[in-house]
């Protein structure tokens, strides 16, 4: 991706700073994401208060026999939703892996396990080094296929959970029990991990909107993704060496 | 003045000896009847209240005349009425032999020649005189107001029964001795039933084994207030009317039965759905199943029993009742009242294995990450505002 652009073009002048931003995310992207926040919140909130339905809370909401028919079909729903974005998803990757139109940055390299190494070295005052980072270091390497083997998981054995005596004609029954147990249990480790190492790396380590706008400022090119800053702009990320531990 | 006051005071005397007069007429009326009705026969005060006279006097006073086999009357609705009284049925019954005898359910009978019978039938008869019932035992026959039978009998079923139709009349027995007695009793009318519970696994150990673990009729129906079974509300209450004896230790343990097989129908999805709509919704009708719609309602059997409706050889049909379409792998959807175990459910083993150790490890991962982060970012924040 040739992706370097600028918000503004005009020379830097006295007074005035020129910020540049780097493209990160397409439009499609964007909305992929979207579809995915929405979609997984309604999959969790009409999930969950199905998983707990012996449990007080959940039958103050699911009030009456009606109510918790529509949180299924809200689930239903959402879930076709989901459904749909992880066929458009793949079906997209695969056609442009095949023509090789696609950046393979999100694919795990050596070179992430090595950054995992001196990260944990970094974290644990070993270095005060840390990681130099691509487009997507290991930690949105890791958000990103935990969510995609975990939405696949999910997809896979709520479509078992909807439509067991079909399944059924296919595979053994054993699998229903199966699906039953590992589509509640993989929600809360979903859930786990996007409200804890999702969260604190977009919204607590930094506030990381890209995904949103599609862009990324100079800023945190530099200090996050030092080594794709390099390879677009051929500039040094850090002129001044200082302290790699976090931003002024 | 002196004049008046003597008339007064002479008034006031007529009067109280009018009042005098009256109190012994009303002390000594009654006491002329009650000795009419007694006949010649001497009446000692007893302890039992109910029945004035000692033991079989007047038993033996009635029994003079309906101690004859041939003593009958037609009733005005045409059917006959035999009047005979076995001495022997009497002597066999509970409450003769404790001094209550037939006046004290007879109790429009003082004399000889008797009130004339208005009861068109023997069943009008029988309904009206079942009432006496109620003297003593008074607890029950208001329990049977709230039964099935009695709401049966209000919508004008002549034959519903009453307190004489399952106890006797004059043969009032003990209702459970034997133990079988009772669910006997219950199948003189519903005889179906009986037959489908008397080869039930139930009704094998009661009638052949005398059992006292088993559940007769009344053990799951009700004694009294007997309920409609087939409600909303008695359907979603069967797991725990069978978990009375099913989760019992002491009891299963007796036959090498789990007690899991409870707190496992909890767990599951049928279980669940049950308990939902027992705590919530318990008169809205569920279809999902419970103890009785895989097991059988009186025939219940072992489930080794080739005509056990949960027998391998039958499971697949049963889960059809509410499961159509359902192929023969449906049944190893089941996990059949079992913990999960390798050989039984080895899908639900491995994936339970998996996320026993894999939630903990990433819920751990994360959080020690993030503290690792934060950790890092903080001293990392100080040092460069100290330097």
């Amino acid at each position: 991706m040739n992706a370097v652009s600028r918000s503004t073009t005009a020379p830097a002048s006295r007074g005035v700073q020129t910020i540049r931003f780097f493209a990160r995310f397409t439009r499609g992207q964007r909305w992929e994401h979207g579809l995915l926040i929405l979609s997984f919140i309604v999959l969790f909130l009409t999930g969950i208060v199905q998983k707990y339905r012996n449990e007080q809370w959940s039958q103050d909401i699911l009030s009456t026999p009606d109510r918790l028919l529509l949180v299924q079909t809200i689930h239903h729903i959402a879930a076709l939703v989901l459904t749909l974005e992880v066929l458009y998803h793949l079906i997209r990757a695969i056609v442009l892996l095949a023509r090789r139109k696609m950046s393979p940055a999100l694919f795990p390299t050596l070179k992430d396990v090595r950054d995992a190494g001196q990260m944990l070295k970094y974290l644990l005052f070993l270095s005060n080094q840390k990681p130099r980072f691509g487009k997507y270091n290991f930690e949105q390497k890791v958000t990103y296929w935990f969510l995609f083997f975990g939405i696949g998981i999910m997809v896979v054995t709520g479509f078992i959970l909807w439509f067991p005596v079909q399944v059924t004609s296919v595979v053994s029954g054993g699998i229903v029990p199966a699906a039953k147990l590992a589509h509640s249990t993989e929600a809360i480790v979903a859930g786990i991990f996007v409200l804890i190492w999702h969260f604190y790396h977009v919204h607590l380590e930094r506030l990381n909107l890209s995904i949103f706008t599609g862009r990324l400022n100079e800023d945190d090119m530099r200090q996050y993704h030092s080594a794709e800053f390099e390879r677009l702009t051929g500039e040094p990320a850090r002129p001044e060496t200082r302290d790699q531990g976090g931003q002024s | 003045m002196a004049k008046r006051r003597r008339s007064t005071r002479w008034l006031a005397l007529a009067g109280i000896v009018v009042l005098a007069a009256l109190a012994v007429l009303a002390l000594t009326v009654p006491a002329r009847a009650e000795s009419q009705s007694a006949g010649d026969i001497y009446t000692p005060p007893t302890s039992m209240g109910v029945a004035d006279p000692p033991a079989q006097q007047t038993e033996n006073y009635c029994l003079s005349c309906h101690g004859d086999p041939k003593l009958s009357l037609t009733l005005p609705g045409g059917e006959t009425l035999s009047l005979y009284i076995s001495t022997d049925t009497l002597a066999k019954s509970v409450h003769s032999p404790l001094g209550i005898e037939c006046e004290a359910c007879h109790t429009n009978i003082k004399t000889y020649p008797h009130p004339a019978i208005t009861y068109q039938t023997r069943r009008e008869l029988s309904r009206s005189y079942y009432q006496a019932c109620q003297k003593c035992h008074s607890t029950n026959y208001d329990k049977t107001l709230d039964s099935m039978h009695a709401r049966a009998a209000a919508a004008g079923n002549q034959t519903a029964p009453i307190c004489t139709d399952c106890h006797g009349a004059h043969d009032v027995q003990k209702p459970d001795q034997p133990r079988s007695r009772i669910s006997q009793t219950c199948g003189q009318c519903h005889t179906q039933i009986f037959a489908d519970y008397k080869d039930s696994v139930h009704g094998v150990a009661l009638i052949q084994d005398n059992n006292p673990d088993v559940p007769v009729c009344t053990d799951c129906h009700g004694v009294h207030n007997i309920q409609d079974p087939r409600t909303a509300q008695f359907r979603v209450n069967t797991p725990d009317l069978c978990a009375g004896c099913h989760a019992d230790p002491r009891r299963m343990s007796k036959y090498g039965l789990s007690t899991d097989v409870y707190s496992l129908y909890r767990t599951s999805w049928h279980g669940v759905d049950i308990s939902v709509y027992k705590e919530n919704w318990p008169t809205i009708w569920h279809t999902s199943a419970v103890c009785t719609d895989c097991h059988g309602v009186h025939d219940i059997r072992k489930t080794d029993d080739p005509a056990s409706k949960v027998n391998p050889a039958n499971l697949l049909a049963t889960c059809q009742k509410c499961h159509p379409g359902a192929g023969p792998n449906w049944t190893a959807a089941w996990t059949g009242h079992n913990k999960i175990d390798l050989n039984r459910t080895p899908f639900l083993f491995y994936v339970e294995q998996f996320y026993s150790g894999f939630t903990p490890f990433i819920l751990w991962l994360c959080v020690i990450y993030v503290i690792l982060q934060i950790i890092r970012a903080v001293v990392g924040r100080v040092r460069r505002s100290l330097r």
